[in-house]
């Protein structure tokens, strides 16, 4: 109920939001003539295909409730809207979606296999050196930008590892195809991987901090002591005492970081040619596509609020002093 | 690199003469020869739809270019059109025209390819709420006002329909019998089958209009290759249509393309998944170093001129003739492209470009050559600036646009001791219609058909003396009698020359600054050759592209 | 449902101190840090930027501004050469320009992180203290921006509305600094609500209350000097964080508006060039960035744990 409640004030700021920078931009229909003066008719025509013919968009401050009202109307039938050129909002989410989620797992897995294992290696020898040299390249791989690494990685690498690997063991080899240049719908899931690695590498810092912080309380907590004390081995302490409870807030952080890495996916989408959710979102937001923009959003906000409550469920279940009245 | 796009152009000109001989068996050998001749190229721009009467953008032109025959086609040379599904285009008068066609031609679903094709067509575009954007080119026909209705505009620029529009067909457009067709126009117009070839006059099957939506996203065609699948954003292939009979068709049987919005597709090249690349600026030196690369490369000039404009309606000193050659004379074309837009661009000395279309000629534009001490002399002759106060450069939101703008004000700066102030926006084109600029502004005219004519009437005639011209207020009577008299001339040589002369004009009064015209440039693989590029659209001339392997 | 990510801020605030006396906690924090070297280190090059910023004067007499196309991309000259660091595609002096650029990098992000903290600080001692409404509506609020993540909403907003005219000293942040804030001061706020909430019932707070002290002394006096600590260990962070967050959005056209140039403009401009011959366009902005960002986290890692009496 509360998520629904979210939901909505989401979709209204939005909608304020949109509806302002419109009034405030000018009409974004006259942009699609490019260097043309289009006639009057054809003007009233876009703006009808942008659905901006309502005397609202005009009117600086008008809040165009009306129009928001309509949309929700059409959102309980199913009907997302359609970008300018009557490209069903649905259909588009349909073809970005898998790819986007396809790069939020490489993702993620990466997050975790980085944070988990780095992070556990960094509590364990706090202090040391393995435990400053981790934070160190961390925080620097935190710090780069990813848009440099994606650069570099295909200016530079994807050419001559590509066309070696295809010399080696054959054109259409995993080798030759995970080292493309750019997504392959042909391979999605090959192509993918490093880009997604890539961006992977550059949120995994604080992660990895998280980590690092919860290991170091279980080790002075009461529980691990106690192990110790019955004369278990370091191993065993650390791996069924320490790592298995410090996963509860790493489950809390996917969650929560699983939205963040969006922004991300809009600069890897882009500089990699892969046809999902950030891209054209980004592509939308620049052109003014509000049907589009308010409709990808709202779909996203439900995927969100969708993803944060499945991980507060198995954040109890993890968890078992947290328990659902 | 001329003489290679020379060679390369004059290896079309003999491929299309032995094209035209084989022709009595079109497609006879390719589908023998079947298996897998794929040519894979990118789609840069955002490609939103493939129904010919909307497609303005290069790589939509470009692929329908394959997938419609036009009445006429252009020479890849000259750029002179030719009839093709056109048997004669002729006119006594130069305003009501008469154009038969070559019969027996059909659509890829069986449809004749007659009269009515092409008159539904035009309709469609031509009527106003349909919302085409090839919509314009039908304002010479007779009839096209009635179609447009009557609208209102108020003070916010809203804008309401009055009335609907009268007619539903262009009443100077008639289907006379199934291989004939007459237009008439709105005055004699001379250039009017040089339009004929463009993407905004292909035909239409019936099966296309009564599902327009199905038709934007899988055309049907009537020329040599089909769309299979557009997958739209991602990728778009097509192949040979088997029973096509006219001459022109290459010698692969399918196309793929990748489309790439915003990312640069030339690593793909390297990397060998594209037949066609060009670097990026940062790139172009490195490839041009290399020896094998640029063994695979053409070069063709373009068409687009870009060009900074004034609010001539501002008054002062923006009316002052001295002050705008000042600028054209601070700045230094070739550096700026050199740097900014390398391979992309050449510096621009007159207002239509040179040797691109008939009329075109070097060096209308006397005050184009860098020359910063001629520059500050003009800009004092001028009066000089107003202390303090910046130069508002005004332009749409583009990456590419920003820097080469930035680099022109970095030029005024330096050489004229201007402030300036870069206004990307995105309302620029709704701004410039609406006259609210108050400092210098960015075009880019990009002709529809190849001839001078073209470059001169859209940007600068009005025949308004009061107000003049919409986007920049300059009105000259020298300039459009001269149009006039070309558009009144007997043939198209003695109408060029009028065009030309109307240029001259243009270039007393100097209302705008032109800086540079658009150069597209190819490096291709080692699978195909005889890559010509489309002086307009800057793509592959996709029927002359001969596979190799 | 309990929000995840207060469960994540709880979870994250457990190693965090219950307010003894402060004093003696900042005289030991300091004592911790002042013996560390690679604080001391972290600490000069943060200092030295902040000089860069705000005395640019000393370090470069060339505008920034000033471009000739006809001396673009010359390498760096070292010392002597009228171009130190060499000029970018446009003919710009880099070293004016990283020097220049500073400024909008780092005063965007001690602005972002300022705001941030003071509505944090002030919501979160509200609602943890009159708990109740008060605190229902400030959740409320704080899930819808929590909801939208952060770049995602700067993405939006920021194109949305990036033509909208500003005027003033600040115009080339303003936008980027409100929208960063707009969506930044939610994690603030529940730190702050934790730590007043336990705060709230230690003796002397309950003491003073007794003694008849008003709310809004209670809270600022006793309460808020208590709740400040942990939060503090946050800041360089955060700083380090939007410094980071301006690159990316510089490399999207949306963060510090042009013609200013900050040093996320400089590394989104000059990426391209590093494999195009001219690596020093990226390097030298990117070196600085680096040089920053980590030398903040290094200062607030270590606060963290200074702050932290359960890690000693």
């Amino acid at each position: 109920m509360q998520g629904v409640f979210t939901l909505f004030a989401v979709m209204l700021l939005l909608h304020l939001l949109t509806t302002l920078a419109i009034q405030l931009n000018g009409n974004p229909a006259l942009a699609f003539f490019g260097d043309r003066a289009p006639s009057k008719s054809q003007l009233e025509a876009v703006e009808k295909r942008f659905g901006l013919d309502d005397v609202c968009y005009d009117q600086i401050g008008n809040p165009c409730l009306a129009q928001f009202g309509k949309r929700l109307g059409d959102y309980a039938t199913g009907d997302f809207g359609t970008d300018l050129r009557g490209r069903a909002v649905t259909d588009i989410v349909a073809t970005a979606a898998p790819n986007t989620l396809r790069l939020f797992l490489v993702v993620t897995i990466t997050w975790l296999i980085m944070g988990m294992f780095l992070g556990s290696v960094a509590a364990r020898f706090r202090g040391k050196a393995p435990d400053h040299g981790i934070r160190l390249i961390s925080i620097l791989i935190d710090a780069f930008p990813v848009f440099v690494m994606l650069l570099v990685y295909k200016f530079i690498f994807t050419v001559p590892i590509s066309g070696w690997m295809a010399d080696t063991f054959g054109k259409d080899s995993l080798g030759a195809l995970l080292f493309k240049p750019s997504f392959s719908r042909d391979a999605p899931w090959a192509t993918i991987i490093v880009p997604g690695l890539l961006l992977g590498l550059t949120g995994a810092a604080p992660f990895l901090r998280l980590v690092r912080a919860s290991q170091l309380e279980n080790y002075n907590a009461d529980h691990v002591r106690t192990a110790r004390s019955k004369g278990l081995g370091e191993r065993h302490v650390t791996l069924f005492h320490i790592v298995r409870n410090s996963s509860i807030p790493v489950v809390t952080a996917v969650g929560f970081v699983f939205a963040e890495a969006l922004a991300g996916a809009v600069i890897t989408e882009g500089m990699m040619n892969i046809y999902g959710m950030g891209g054209v979102l980004w592509g939308a937001v620049q052109d003014s596509q509000v049907s589009v923009v308010i409709g990808m959003v709202s779909l996203l906000s439900i995927i969100t609020i969708v993803v944060m409550f499945a991980v507060d469920i198995l954040y109890a279940v993890l968890d078992p002093r947290i328990r659902y009245d | 690199m001329k003489a290679r796009s020379l060679a390369a152009a004059a290896a079309a000109l003999t491929l299309l003469v032995a094209g035209c001989g084989g022709g009595g068996n079109p497609g006879g050998d390719t589908s023998s020869a079947g298996g897998d001749k794929t040519v894979r190229l990118a789609l840069t721009q955002d490609v939103e739809t493939l129904l010919p009467m909307d497609s303005n953008v290069g790589d939509n032109i470009g692929v329908l270019e394959v997938v419609y025959d036009g009445l006429v086609r252009y020479d890849a040379q000259s750029t002179k059109p030719y009839n093709y599904i056109a048997e004669d285009v002729s006119s006594t008068d130069k305003t009501t025209w008469t154009i038969k066609l070559k019969p027996d031609f059909t659509f890829q679903n069986g449809e004749p390819v007659d009269a009515a094709s092409f008159a539904r067509a035009w309709n469609y575009a031509a009527y106003g709420p349909n919302g085409m954007a090839n919509n314009y080119f039908f304002e010479r026909f007779v009839g096209y006002d009635e179609m447009q209705g009557v609208t209102e505009e108020d003070d916010d620029g809203k804008i309401t329909v009055q009335e609907e529009p009268k007619a539903k067909e262009l009443s100077g457009l008639k289907v006379v019998d199934p291989t004939t067709l007459t237009v008439e126009l709105t005055g004699p117009f001379v250039g009017f089958p040089t339009m004929l070839g463009y993407t905004g006059f292909f035909p239409i099957a019936q099966a296309c209009l009564d599902d327009i939506e199905g038709c934007a996203k899988k055309p049907i065609g009537n020329g040599p290759f089909q769309i299979d699948q557009w997958e739209q954003g991602v990728r778009m292939s097509a192949s040979k249509w088997a029973d096509y009979k006219g001459s022109e068709t290459p010698n692969y049987n399918k196309i793929e393309w990748t489309e790439y919005k915003g990312s640069s597709s030339w690593p793909d090249f390297q990397a060998g998944d594209l037949d066609t690349g060009a670097p990026p600026p940062s790139e172009w030196q490195s490839a041009n170093n290399d020896p094998d690369l640029t063994s695979r490369k053409v070069v063709r000039p373009g068409a687009a001129l870009t060009y900074i404009g004034f609010p001539l309606y501002k008054g002062a000193p923006y009316t002052n003739i001295e002050f705008r050659k000042a600028i054209s004379m601070a700045i230094d074309r070739q550096a700026i492209i050199d740097q900014v837009l390398p391979g992309q661009e050449v510096p621009a000395d007159s207002w239509v470009v040179p040797n691109g279309v008939p009329g075109g000629v070097a060096g209308t534009c006397a005050d184009c050559k860098f020359d910063p001490t001629a520059a500050k002399a003009a800009l004092a002759k001028a009066g000089g600036w107003p202390k303090g106060q910046k130069l508002k450069i005004s332009l749409g939101q583009d990456d590419a646009n920003e820097q080469y703008f930035q680099a022109i004000g970095n030029q005024i700066k330096l050489n004229l001791g201007i402030d300036y102030e870069l206004d990307p926006a995105p309302d620029f084109f709704a701004r410039r219609a609406a006259r609210k600029f108050d400092g210098a502004f960015r075009n880019n005219w990009f002709p529809d058909y190849p001839l001078n004519e073209n470059y001169l009437v859209g940007p600068y005639a009005s025949g308004d003396a009061k107000n003049g011209n919409d986007t920049l207020g300059f009105y000259s009577k020298a300039f459009e009698d001269k149009l006039a008299e070309g558009d009144k001339a007997p043939d198209l040589d003695t109408a060029v020359t009028k065009y030309q002369e109307a240029e001259q004009e243009l270039a007393k009064e100097f209302p705008t600054v032109p800086i540079s015209f658009s150069q597209s440039v190819a490096f291709y693989s080692e699978n195909v050759d005889n890559v010509v590029l489309d002086p307009f659209s800057g793509s592959t001339k996709l029927r002359l592209l001969n596979y190799v392997g | 449902m309990t929000d995840p990510s207060t469960a994540a801020a709880v979870a994250a605030h457990a190693d965090q101190p219950i307010g003894p006396g402060s004093r003696s906690l900042w005289q030991d924090t300091f004592r911790t840090l002042i013996r560390r070297p690679d604080v001391i280190i972290a600490l000069l090059v943060t200092l030295f930027f902040v000089f860069v910023a705000l005395f640019p004067g000393v370090f470069t007499q060339t505008d920034p501004q000033r471009c000739d196309i006809s001396v673009a991309r010359i390498p760096p000259q070292w010392f002597g050469g009228q171009f130190p660091l060499g000029t970018n595609q446009q003919g710009c002096d880099v070293l004016a320009q990283v020097v220049h650029g500073s400024r909008p990098s780092l005063l965007l992000a001690f602005v972002v992180v300022g705001c941030s903290l003071v509505i944090g600080l002030v919501l979160g001692t509200i609602s943890g203290f009159y708990l109740g409404w008060v605190d229902m509506i400030i959740s409320r609020v704080l899930e819808i921006f929590l909801v939208v993540p952060l770049l995602l909403a700067a993405l939006l907003l920021l194109s949305m509305f990036r033509n909208v005219p500003i005027g003033g000293p600040l115009a080339s942040i303003v936008q980027p600094a409100i929208v960063l804030t707009a969506f930044g001061w939610m994690g603030y706020t529940r730190y702050v609500r934790a730590s007043v909430l336990e705060t709230k019932n230690l003796d002397y707070v309950m003491a003073a209350r007794v003694l008849g002290a008003s709310d809004g002394r209670i809270m600022f006096r006793h309460i808020l000097p208590n709740a400040i600590g942990p939060v503090t260990a946050l800041v360089p962070t955060a700083i380090a964080g939007v410094i980071a967050t301006e690159a990316v959005l510089a490399f999207l056209g949306i963060g510090v508006r042009r013609p200013a140039v900050s040093w996320g403009i400089m590394i989104s401009d000059g990426s391209q060039w590093f494999t195009g011959g001219s690596p020093h366009l990226l390097l030298v902005p990117l070196t600085c960035l680096l040089a920053t960002i980590l030398s903040f986290v290094v200062l607030g890692d270590n606060l963290r744990d200074a702050l932290d009496p359960k890690l000693r």
